[in-house]
């Protein structure tokens, strides 16, 4: 088995501009260049033609007030049937260009995210939150389609719905054109000055849904502690309040809402057209047809209004959710390959040597500060210490899931930033606190990344996990798939599916977090013994509450706030630290006296202790 | 944007209000708004009026200046125009403002309502409904609720306006008016029909979206095997089938949603060249003037649009109302427990007495029958037993969480029904398996039962938790934030804050439902030593789960099928080789020194 190398590519694969949010999306809607400029043309068709109706009925009016014949009408009808259809149709088929556009870009941003997220480091996927990912890959690509559709067809939409019918005004008489152009510049400020209100108090009403929801979900969680606290009315307060508040913004909504100013000027513009229009026809330079025509283009900038307001905030929305798809797709991985590094088979020498390690941004308080200790080829160390002590982070400066900011941190006497990082890894295995399975059968759980193995090889390493019982007793055995039909595995029969991939993989370095809980003694039974078992032969670092593991470790290293503050062996340990005979003051130990009180204090002569036993 | 699609995510409820019932309690709510709604409805009238008298009244116009053009007709046409546009959008703004704060103070109302209902139930209730439901009723129900408002009003104001229009129409020219209505059934029957099957294909966008999501979670989530593996161009194939499938899908449900403003609109398009066509051979008869001719066409446009949205209605108001139901329903629940009495009691010692107690979560399953158990105070009392054997019922009908059938439990000597519950309930101190902590600080949390400590006291409760060495490992001391639920905090920590925040009630009776997942070693030291304080000169009652706690208690209660069977210590317990025996080597045995000793012999060799 071997780790994978931190990248993955696929062939042929469509390169696009990732330079930021907008080029970026600009070179997805390039891929589809034709739907666009086909969308696009569509819409044209569609403007002009729709609003070749009101020319039509200008004209129909014009037969009705000067009758040329019996078939004229019928004609004017035909040519407005058939203007109208074609405008249509040609919205149908635009829109379904666009929609096609849409839907093809969202599946294009995901995969392109998924290959990148594949190629990823595990030093990126251990730092990432799933559901972060899971936003990104679901809720942005999402409103990536909205944007393009209807977002982005609303906004040539809205372009063409104002110019097209002005154009045709235009043709009938140019002086028209005057109070509709006046109207679009008033226009453009107050759907900005509109947009630019609305959107904070849209947002705060969000936002204190989101709290009402929230704080509510948590009294009714906590229903009984507020009970047992007697606190019902600090909390039908603080309900209240959030609920009052949410009323505030609903209401202010509502009245910005209320008062789009766009709907105001575009009457107030009806009125004025409609009046030059009467004055032109007084002094002769305007037909009643024409002022017919002209009220119908007028009638024709109505939906433009209506639709312009969606659209910004579509555009607004689409550029954020690109900018966090790309932030992950561009995120770069910190530890080199290493690739010509040194390719060794692993004894399992492990040593700290002054290792002092801080997360990079964060207030630079170090979590792990100048740890020093040696571990023999085979040994098996338990870590000790409350939680936020650091020892989890001990343990992932082995694998270089981080590397170490001073010091080194040596396996078989050479830096860990020396090994190749996929032979390095490949030997190191970690259980973690929560294992992993796929929704697949147990045994290709067991035997993920090797289809192949023989039945009896899975079995036999299910057994040595102490997993083999557990499985037989499910109506499916090894064919049982995890998550369904109520088939639901407790941690401990997960820490022992994840064993038994241990004993398949054979690793030199195994790494157990091991904080899961039984609650009979039989399964404590059976886990301790699975554990006992992967411990032979290779070095065995384990996180674990269990006393019994603890007791009987080679070395036992205490930790606390970030420091070494105890090693040695069990015996040592409750002659010299505090610390560790307190966890055994509860029983019945007869403790030995307390040899050197500021032994503890003393961390590096702890740390050189487990040497001297070794 | 497709309005007509709103709501199509609606389930089917049952319904179990009667319809004057619903009214009844609807009306209730908006008796408040009595004069707000006036209002509303005399703004819905107005703004139809000038909202149709519009077009009619340019129309006329047309007609009227191929008569007249002097100049004070012409200002007269374009102020009435413009005026009857201004006034439009005055009533429409004055509408909406009024009834946003009609309906937001409607749903306020309610929701205030919905949530003193929920906090009044006995825990029996929160065992039957999940905390997301109870949450969606008091929320989001409740807004649902006030579409049926908001509907209502819109529904009003476009039949007005239909009918104010129509009206109109029929007094110019019947016939005409017979064509335009002719084409509402088939606008009616297409927008219906595109519901159907816009509801199917969202319902599988829906599953699609939901099959993406779960196969992204999965693969993300355990990308460290999958590499560790060499599994990702499997994973990515499987991802390639789900994406495409997605697309497919998905760019359906686009072209259903994209194709029914076009098809309405060939729809539009027909009725407007038939009206063109027959009103202008009518027109040229002169039985219509060319104004007329033009309304007709222009109303036409003016008649499609509201028809879609009347179309979709009534499903839509059908979910509102559903919506309401649920909310009435839930205000409506009546809670079990019931308090004969209120009396209040200065001080309490903690004796606690259960008398001949039956007790049932439902009717099938009796959980205690004749339970009779004298506790006394002061005493540290340990309930061991399987689960279902009623050890943690008899917590719970304590704190009076729970209704019980028959019997009497008494506090000292106080009939425990007859007690004013809040001032009891200040006695107890709980901490339960999963401790709950709220989202703030420790400090908060720990002051939680008694909001009005000073810092002083708060910081001396933590600090006789443990001697307060677990406050050094808080980044923050009791300043640290615990997050969401306590998330922030390992689950040791959440159960030393809680036990900070019983020290702070300092309780007469302390009852402790010990958690089974383990912690570290280091903190469950300090845990234990965080107990020793506070079960000292208390009536402790421990559902034990830690082999420790057994061993201190003062009188173990085995436990089976809701019965005592044995009672005693440790000790003697165990010589008896009976049930509690059985107990220790099924629960306790692998938390003993013994087995911490024994653990090397016993598995090395295997």
């Amino acid at each position: 088995m071997s780790v994978a190398k931190s990248e993955f590519t696929v062939q042929n694969a469509y390169s696009y501009n990732q330079k930021d949010a907008r080029r970026w999306i600009l070179s997805h809607i390039w891929r589809y260049k034709w739907f666009f400029i086909g969308a696009v043309l569509f819409s044209m068709i569609d403007f002009f033609s729709y609003s070749q109706g009101p020319v039509q009925v200008g004209r129909a009016a014009d037969e009705i007030l000067n009758p040329t014949g019996d078939t004229a009408l019928i004609h004017i009808g035909l040519v407005l049937l058939a203007v109208l259809m074609t405008s249509s149709f040609a919205f149908l088929f635009g829109s379904l260009l666009v929609e096609t556009l849409a839907q093809r870009i969202e599946a294009d941003a995901r995969q392109e995210l998924y290959i990148s997220l594949l190629g990823k480091s595990q030093t990126f996927h251990n730092r990432q939150r799933v559901g972060d990912i899971m936003a990104r890959a679901t809720d942005d690509v999402k409103q990536l389609n909205f944007m393009l559709s209807p977002g982005l067809r609303f906004i040539y939409e809205t372009v063409m719905g104002m110019a097209v019918p002005l154009i045709y005004i235009a043709f009938i008489k140019f002086e028209l054109l005057l109070v509709p152009a006046i109207f679009l510049v008033c226009y453009g400020i107050a759907v900005r000055r509109y947009v630019r209100r609305l959107n904070p108090v849209m947002q705060s009403q969000r936002e204190q849904f989101g709290k009402l929801n929230a704080g509510l979900e948590e009294t009714i969680s906590g229903i009984e502690i507020v009970k047992a606290s007697v606190q019902e009315s600090y909390e039908r307060t603080r309900f209240r309040r959030n609920a009052r508040l949410f009323r505030d913004y609903f209401v202010k909504q509502g009245q910005l809402e209320a008062r789009y100013l766009p709907f105001l000027l575009y009457g107030i513009a009806l009125g004025f057209t409609f009046l030059h229009a009467m004055v032109l026809y007084r002094n002769g330079s305007v037909t009643i047809p024409q002022i017919i025509a002209v009220m119908g283009l007028m009638n024709v900038l109505r939906f433009p209004v209506f639709i312009s307001i969606f659209s910004f905030s579509l555009v607004q929305l689409g550029i954020a959710g690109a900018d966090r798809i790309l932030h992950i797709v561009k995120a770069e991985t910190e530890l080199d390959e290493n690739a010509g590094g040194h390719r060794h088979d692993i004894q399992g020498n492990v040593t700290f040597e002054n290792v002092t390690f801080a997360y990079e941004g964060k207030d630079n308080t170090p979590v792990l500060e100048n740890i020093s200790f040696h571990i023999e080829a085979g040994q098996t160390v338990a870590i000790v210490g409350q939680t936020g002590s650091g020892k989890s982070t001990l343990t992932q400066l082995i694998n270089r899931t981080y590397d170490v900011s001073t010091g080194r941190v040596l396996i078989d006497g050479v830096d860990v930033r020396e090994w190749d990082l996929t032979k390095l890894r490949s030997q190191i295995s970690t259980i973690e606190q929560d294992v992993f399975l796929f929704s697949r059968t147990l045994a290709e759980n067991i035997a993920f990344g090797a289809p192949d193995t023989p039945q009896e090889q899975i079995e036999q390493a299910a057994r040595e996990a102490q997993a083999h019982d557990f499985i037989q007793s499910f109506a499916d055995g090894y064919e049982t798939k995890v998550g369904e039909r109520g088939v639901t595995l407790s941690g401990g029969q997960r820490q022992r599916i994840a064993l038994s991939r241990a004993f398949l993989s054979d690793p030199r370095i195994l790494i157990l977090d091991d904080s899961t809980s039984a609650i009979d003694s039989a399964t404590e039974d059976e886990i301790q013994q699975a554990i006992r078992r992967a411990q032979q032969g290779r070095t065995t670092l384990l996180i674990t509450h269990r006393l019994s593991q603890i007791r009987w470790a080679d070395v036992i290293v205490v930790l606390d706030h970030g420091r070494v503050v105890a090693a040695g062996t069990h015996d040592a340990l409750l002659r010299t630290s505090p610390h560790y005979r307190r966890i055994f003051a509860r029983y019945d130990v007869d403790l030995p006296p307390l040899e050197t009180p500021d032994a503890e204090v003393n961390a590096e002569t702890a740390a050189r202790e487990p040497e001297v036993i070794a | 944007m497709g309005f007509i699609m709103d709501g199509l995510d609606a389930e089917e409820y049952d319904r179990q209000y009667t319809d004057r019932d619903l009214v009844r309690r609807i009306a209730h709510y908006f008796r408040p708004q009595a004069k707000r709604m006036g209002l509303v409805a005399l703004m819905i009238v107005l703004n139809s009026l000038a909202y149709t008298g519009l077009p009619i009244y340019i129309s006329n116009s047309i007609d009227r200046v191929q008569e007249n053009t002097s100049t004070n007709t012409l200002l007269t046409i374009a102020a009435v125009t413009i005026l009857l546009g201004s006034l439009g959008w005055v009533f429409n703004a004055v509408r909406r403002s009024i009834a946003a704060s009609a309906v937001g103070n409607v749903v306020l109302h309610l929701r205030e309502d919905a949530f003193d209902a929920v906090v009044k139930r006995d825990l029996s209730f929160y065992d039957s409904y999940p905390s997301g439901k109870i949450v969606s009723r008091v929320t989001s129900d409740t807004q649902a609720f006030s579409q049926v408002v908001t509907l209502t009003m819109e529904l009003f104001s476009e039949i007005l306006m239909v009918v104010l229009l129509v009206s109109y129409l029929m007094s110019v020219n019947i016939r005409l008016t017979l064509y335009v209505l002719a084409l509402a059934p088939f606008i009616v029957v297409t927008a219906l029909a595109f519901r159907k099957i816009a509801r199917q294909t969202v319902t599988q966008s829906r599953r699609i979206n939901a099959e993406v999501s779960a196969h992204i979670q999965e693969t993300v989530s355990g990308i460290s095997v999958a590499k560790t593996f060499r599994q990702e161009h499997a994973i990515y194939g499987e991802f390639l089938d789900v994406n495409k499938r997605s697309y497919q899908i998905n760019l359906r449900t686009g072209f259903v949603f994209n194709s029914i403003f076009p098809i309405l609109g060939i729809l539009s398009g027909i009725g407007t060249v038939v009206i063109v066509y027959a009103g202008g051979l009518t027109a040229k008869d002169g039985a219509l003037s060319a104004g007329d001719w033009f309304l007709f066409v222009q109303g036409l446009q003016m008649f499609w649009f509201p028809l879609t949205s009347i179309a979709s209605f009534w499903s839509q108001f059908q979910i509102g109302l559903a919506a309401g139901e649920r909310v009435f329903a839930l205000i409506d629940a009546e809670p079990k427990v019931v308090q004969t009495g209120h009396d209040e009691l200065a001080q309490l010692y903690g004796a606690i007495t259960f008398e001949n107690v039956d007790f049932r979560y439902n009717e099938d399953e009796p959980v205690l029958k004749d339970f009779s158990l004298d506790i006394k105070a002061g005493e540290t009392l340990a309930l061991v037993g399987h689960t279902g054997s009623g050890k943690s019922s008899i917590a719970r009908l304590i704190t009076r969480f729970y209704e019980f059938q028959g019997g009497r439990i008494l506090v000292d000597e106080h009939d425990v029904r007859s007690l004013n519950l809040a001032n009891y309930r200040a006695f107890l101190g709980i901490v339960t398996q999963t401790p709950f902590l709220f989202d703030g600080t420790v400090r908060d949390n720990i002051r939680y039962g008694c909001q009005d400590a000073s810092d002083e006291d708060v910081l001396s409760a933590a600090r006789s938790v443990a001697g307060g060495d677990w406050l050094d490992n808080l980044p923050n001391g009791l300043d640290t934030e615990v997050g969401e639920r306590g998330s922030n905090l390992s689950m040791g920590q959440r159960q030393l804050v809680a036990l900070a925040r019983v020290l702070l009630q300092d309780p007469s009776i302390f009852i402790l439902d010990e958690a089974t997942a383990s912690v570290d070693p280091l903190t469950e030291a300090l845990i234990q030593e965080g107990l020793d304080t506070v079960m000292k000169y208390r009536t402790s009652i421990v559902i034990a789960h830690r082999l420790s706690t057994i061993k201190n208690a003062n009188r173990i209660i085995v436990l089976r099928e809701g019965e005592i069977i044995e009672q005693g210590n440790h000790e003697e317990l165990l010589a008896q080789n009976g049930h509690y025996a059985e107990l220790y080597n099924t629960y306790f045995r692998h938390q003993s020194l013994e087995y911490i000793e024994e653990s090397q012999r016993l598995f090395s060799a295997a």
